[in-house]
């Protein structure tokens, strides 16, 4: 399996939740947190890759990089903020 | 062995902590909530991590920046710290956003 395939993988089971539970307006919650942490991602995930703190192994990567970091890695901070933003709305359903 | 990155993941950490408490955002607004906000993407993200090492995809690099100690295999401690920083970054700025003016 590559990095990819694995991300789809638990990229879409962060992603239910979300599309169950979230209603409109609160997409847009969602684009407004995103758009930080991908920003936050590219820089951390640079720092640590260039620092030597992870690697991987080139042949199971996609080879497309924001930087020296794998896009698959920003799968991360996506699923972050589907789960995050969906649990914490969660507990707001039926409020106004 | 160095506490370099050890270290700045818990300064991170212990920052977005203070701005929580300064806020009262997460934590200090909705503890019950904000646990189980942290605590169900951390686990995903331990399993994650797991599995990207078990089918050779990433591993630790060299180790100079790092304790050392492994929790599990190619599994930094470091990382649990990481995916906390992840993990209440995002919440932080959620609830943030999600606050009723």
């Amino acid at each position: 399996m590559n990095y990819l395939e694995l991300n789809t993988i638990f990229l879409g089971l962060a992603a239910i939740p979300a599309l169950l539970v979230l209603r409109g307006r609160q997409w847009v919650t969602v684009a407004k947190v995103l758009a930080p942490m991908l920003i936050l991602t590219a820089i951390f995930d640079n720092l640590i890759i260039a620092t030597g703190i992870v690697a991987y192994d080139a042949a199971n990567i996609s080879g497309i990089k924001i930087g020296v970091a794998p896009i698959e890695d920003f799968a991360y901070a996506v699923a972050a903020v589907l789960l995050i933003t969906t649990i914490w709305h969660w507990f707001d359903r039926g409020e106004k | 062995m160095s506490f370099a990155y050890l270290g700045l993941l818990l300064f991170s950490l212990i920052g977005l902590a203070l701005i929580d408490f300064k806020f009262k955002l997460a934590f200090f607004f909705r503890p019950k909530r904000s646990a189980i906000a942290i605590a169900i993407p951390f686990a995903l993200f331990v399993f994650w991590d797991l599995a990207g090492i078990a089918s050779g995809i990433f591993f630790r690099g060299n180790a100079e920046h790092l304790v050392g100690f492994e929790l599990f295999p190619e599994f930094p401690i470091e990382e649990l710290f990481f995916l906390g920083v992840l993990c209440y970054t995002t919440l932080i700025i959620t609830a943030a956003l999600g606050r009723k003016k």
